[in-house]
């Protein structure tokens, strides 16, 4: 309990605390005493020609060039009368202001302009644009009428021009006004309401360098809204440029292999990952996208059941088929399931489980005796049947993770996807049924569940032809080449490149020869719950020494050696050809 | 002391109510709901929105209120401890939370579309923890002081990590005016008044670009104009230019035009400044000094020390909150974005004023309690 003193004490301190809270309110009485009695004239005159306007400089974004300095995207400088809605939103202000854009021969009535402003306004203060895309020539006429400084600003704007077209599309992507969404999530305030953003592909991968910084005047300006002088002026700073391992004419190239057809043909360096073409079939065309086409274009376009905003390369998981034989072989060999001594016999069909399912060899009448080298070269289904189940799905699927199956390349592209390689537990939470022998067998021959992306595909296959490192695909050519080295022994690699580039020679794969460059690859005919088979081919060249590695898929095209095999042929060759 | 820690019935609470008090809050409300109308008018599509949603949370509030003047404060002050220690544990929370992800540490937690921010609770636990800390060992002696100086250190240290430099400037006036009353002798706080001010410098080391921004700018706005100081001229304008009988309700032109940034929140007093002038202004001024010395008067009438430091704790926190956001408004203190209590649009912030309003009121209504239990 407290002594008497203490509770003395604390009532006199109370009492001076008291005093300080109420005496310091003083301190506000006499700062509002200040500003609105003293200086109240002068904030009145202020408030009433408030007025300092704060104009965005828009920065020239960053241009984009393919690996040999050819243009993807590029700006071109418009101009646009913009106006604070405090300013113009009378009656009178629409009507003056359509008239002096009619006397210079700009249509425009004020019901337009009224809808224009109400259609942007966010609050009194905030710029609206008035009218774009003008040309310089029209803006200084448009300066030197009298009424025009009166409320209107003229302020220069970019715009992104794409000269490939629907040939980058896919890498390129386009730019586009920020939306709604994107300013509410932006992780820093840089961006405002009617800023232009990076949409996609590289112009979204590398916004934050290719946008620069903005610059920002401001003004002060008179009761009537003419400038009176500037305040600040910083100058708005360039984006940096860009620079790709695309090969434009490459493109060209792809585009036309690749016409009337629906699916991915997609080409890169097997050393460094550069990746040298990538074509998404079918197309767009990137430039209406950044200028702005109507809601009904663009429900046409995302609705469009061939889908052409989608890149098949890295965002399309697909059954590989056959062409993933050669993980299924590198994992055979490296859990010693199989050498090359083993042979087995096919009969044109293998049975597995209890009650026996029958799975059938592409080839009905057999291959008769087929070890791993005439397995690869005759893409004999049977032997990896049988091997597969032997070896078993967990390192299978094992094997197919240390290639990346699975999981996203890294490529630095938005919206890459990682397929699925999933087991066990996946099946049983998914579908809720345990593992068969069944579904082994499906993923032997790159079936089932498993779903890959071109882009896994040809990393995989760049693996083999560089000797075992697990490349990262890039866009970017400054960026550093990085790999991940696939622990896959040399003396079982040889065994691997030597059977696909038999396949071509004398197997499978034989519509592949004959471009003018010995290729090693696989073919493969994936089924397709939705409809026609897929037809894939993947390769490299030349064989013996390899720069590139390629890999055609085609939509619902059928039997991958007739197909896709010529497609990868010859952009392999025209690389090969071009090469310097 | 000897009385059992029950609350209180009706019939004391219609004896022992400071009805002074409750119209005194009352009138502060209407004036912040006018405030918040008038800011609101001309933003699109959310005049009305916020004057209801502000109407809801008073009601709630209201009813927060009388709960809490059921239970009695006593009850509080006993489970204090807990009620601290959990708020500190929330704000670990955040803070590994925050840390482990990276990116900055969050103010408050989720739970579906409501959000909780711990600060702001932790002004009402804090004043409760201390009132009965100090009371208990009074911070006479230096073990004493630095016991509790270590003990509620840790929140504000917390605080300053999310960043949240506002709240915590106010868990610092709290904690100062606690200490004071509670007997620390003047050599102990002259110390610590020196090394608060030590710590200055590093305390600006550790603060982010913005907040630095906003620290100079208060001192010369016309650094950036259309940045940081954008907002302390515009802000002052408003002020300025309300004159000594203002513009009339809904007459001002700063706040509806936007040239106010947050006019709802943070610059609430510039908005009913510029419409209602010095006058208006004087009268705010005068309902909260009002307000104070009835919480005060609660303190000086109790014979229950803890229930005194009770009272200081939350006129310290009130004192702080008003004196920076109308200092604020007129370019005269550093913007951090503290509410004006009672005044300010926000749910949360009103509820926790409300509660610690509810305990002042709550003392004020002990001395009957007392005479009560002595008939």
């Amino acid at each position: 309990m407290y002594k008497a003193l203490d509770h003395f004490d604390f009532d006199h301190r109370l009492m001076y605390v008291r005093n300080i809270f109420i005496f310091s309110l003083l301190f506000l009485v006499a700062g509002l005493a200040y500003f609105q009695l003293v200086k109240a004239d002068e904030y009145v005159d202020l408030a009433s020609r408030n007025r300092l306007r704060m104009i965005r400089l828009p920065s020239p974004r960053g241009n984009i060039y393919d690996a040999n300095g050819v243009p993807l995207a590029v700006n071109v400088r418009t101009f646009e009368i913009r106006a604070y809605p405090m300013d113009i939103r009378r009656d009178e202000d629409y009507e003056s202001t359509a008239n002096m854009f009619a006397r210079h021969g700009i249509p425009m009535t004020s019901a337009d302009l009224r809808e224009r402003v109400d259609r942007q306004y966010v609050a009194p203060y905030r710029a609206v644009s008035v009218i774009g895309n003008l040309t310089l020539a029209q803006v200084s006429d448009l300066v030197m009428d009298d009424e025009f400084s009166r409320r209107l600003f003229p302020s220069p704007v970019w715009r992104r021009i794409y000269p490939a077209g629907a040939l980058a599309a896919h890498v390129v992507g386009y730019v586009g006004e920020i939306t709604r969404e994107e300013l509410e999530y932006q992780r820093d305030l840089y961006y405002q309401a009617g800023d232009v953003i990076g949409k996609n592909g590289m112009e979204s991968m590398y916004e934050e360098q290719l946008r620069g910084t903005v610059g920002e005047q401001v003004v002060e300006v008179d009761s009537r809204g003419r400038p009176l002088r500037n305040v600040n002026y910083n100058d708005p700073q360039n984006g940096a440029d860009l620079k790709l391992t695309l090969d434009l004419a490459a493109q060209r190239e792809a585009l036309r292999l690749m016409e009337g057809k629906k699916g991915a043909l997609v080409a890169m360096d097997v050393n460094d990952g550069s990746v040298k073409v990538l074509m998404s079939v079918p197309a767009f065309d990137t430039n209406p996208l950044t200028w702005g086409i109507s809601a009904g274009e663009w429900s046409a376009l995302a609705g469009d059941p061939d889908k052409p905003m989608m890149n098949r390369v890295t965002g399309g998981a697909y059954p590989p088929g056959s062409v993933f034989k050669v993980v299924t072989a590198a994992s055979l060999l490296m859990e010693k399931t199989v050498d090359t001594g083993t042979v087995i016999s096919c009969p044109g069909y293998y049975r597995v489980g209890t009650p026996p399912r029958t799975f059938r060899c592409w080839n009905r009448s057999g291959h008769g005796r087929e070890n791993i080298h005439g397995a690869l070269r005759d893409s004999c289904d049977v032997f990896f049947y049988e091997n597969g189940v032997k070896l078993g799905i967990d390192k299978l699927i094992e094997w197919g993770r240390e290639f990346g199956v699975g999981a996203p390349t890294g490529v630095d592209i938005p919206g890459e996807v990682g397929g699925n390689i999933a087991g066990r537990d996946w099946k049983r939470r998914r579908i809720g049924e345990s593992w068969y022998h069944g579904d082994t067998v499906n993923y032997a021959i790159g079936q089932g569940y498993l779903l890959m992306t071109p882009l896994q595909l040809v990393r995989v296959y760049a693996a083999f032809a560089n000797g075992g490192k697990l490349v990262t695909p890039r866009f970017n050519s400054a960026k550093k080449p990085e790999w991940k080295d696939v622990k896959v022994s040399k003396a079982n690699m040889d065994i691997i490149r030597r059977g696909i580039r038999d396949s071509v020679k004398s197997g499978t794969g034989r519509a592949a020869r004959g471009f003018g460059v010995e290729i090693a690859g696989k073919t493969g005919t994936a089924q397709n719950s939705q409809g026609e088979d897929h037809a894939w081919f993947v390769g490299y060249a030349p064989a013996d020494n390899p720069r590139y590695v390629a890999a055609a898929l085609v939509e619902g095209g059928g039997s991958g050696g007739s197909v896709a095999g010529p497609l990868a042929a010859r952009i392999l060759s025209y690389l090969l050809e071009h090469d310097k | 002391m000897l009385l059992p820690e029950v609350g209180y019935g009706w019939g004391e609470i219609r004896a022992g109510l400071d009805r002074v008090m409750v119209i005194l809050i009352c009138a502060l409300f209407a004036l912040g709901v006018v405030s918040i109308y008038s800011a609101g008018k001309e933003v699109r599509s959310s005049t009305v929105v916020y004057v209801a949603r502000q109407l809801v949370w008073g009601g709630v509030s209201a009813a927060v209120y009388v709960a809490i003047l059921r239970v009695g404060y006593r009850n509080f002050v006993r489970l204090s401890f807990w009620m601290y220690a959990g708020t500190v544990l929330c704000l670990i929370v955040l803070g590994v939370r925050g840390i482990v992800s990276g990116v900055t540490v969050a103010r408050w937690f989720q739970f579906g579309g409501v959000s909780f921010q711990p600060a702001e609770l932790g002004k009402v636990t804090l004043i409760l923890f201390m009132s009965r800390f100090c009371s208990r060992r009074p911070p006479e002696n230096v073990k004493n002081f630095f016991a509790a100086l270590a003990i509620c250190g840790v929140s504000v240290l917390l605080i300053l990590i999310q960043p949240d430099l506002g709240s915590a400037l106010v868990y610092v006036a709290i904690i100062f005016a606690i200490l004071t009353v509670a007997g620390t002798p003047m050599k102990y706080m002259a110390w610590l008044s020196g090394v608060a001010l030590c710590a200055m410098p590093v305390l600006w080391k550790g603060m982010r670009e913005y907040q630095r921004l906003r620290l100079i700018v208060f001192l010369d706005p016309y650094i950036d104009p259309q940045g940081a100081g954008y907002n302390v001229i515009q802000s002052r304008i408003a002020v300025g230019s309300g004159g000594l009988w203002g513009k009339g309700f809904l007459q001002g032109t700063q706040g509806r035009l936007h040239f106010l940034p947050a006019p709802h929140t943070d610059f609430i007093f510039s908005v009913f400044a510029e419409e209602f002038g010095f006058i208006g202004g004087i009268i705010v001024i005068v309902l909260f000094a009002c307000l104070f010395w009835r919480i005060l008067r609660g303190a000086f009438r109790t014979k229950d020390t803890g229930a005194k430091l009770l009272c200081v704790g939350v006129v310290a926190w009130l004192w702080f909150q008003v004196m920076e956001s109308i200092a604020m408004s007129m370019g005269l203190a550093p913007i951090t974005g503290i509410p004006m209590p009672l005044f300010s649009y926000g749910g949360s912030s009103l509820l926790m004023v409300a509660i610690a309003l509810a305990l002042a009121q709550s003392v004020a209504i002990s001395p009957v309690k007392e005479k009560f239990a002595h008939i």
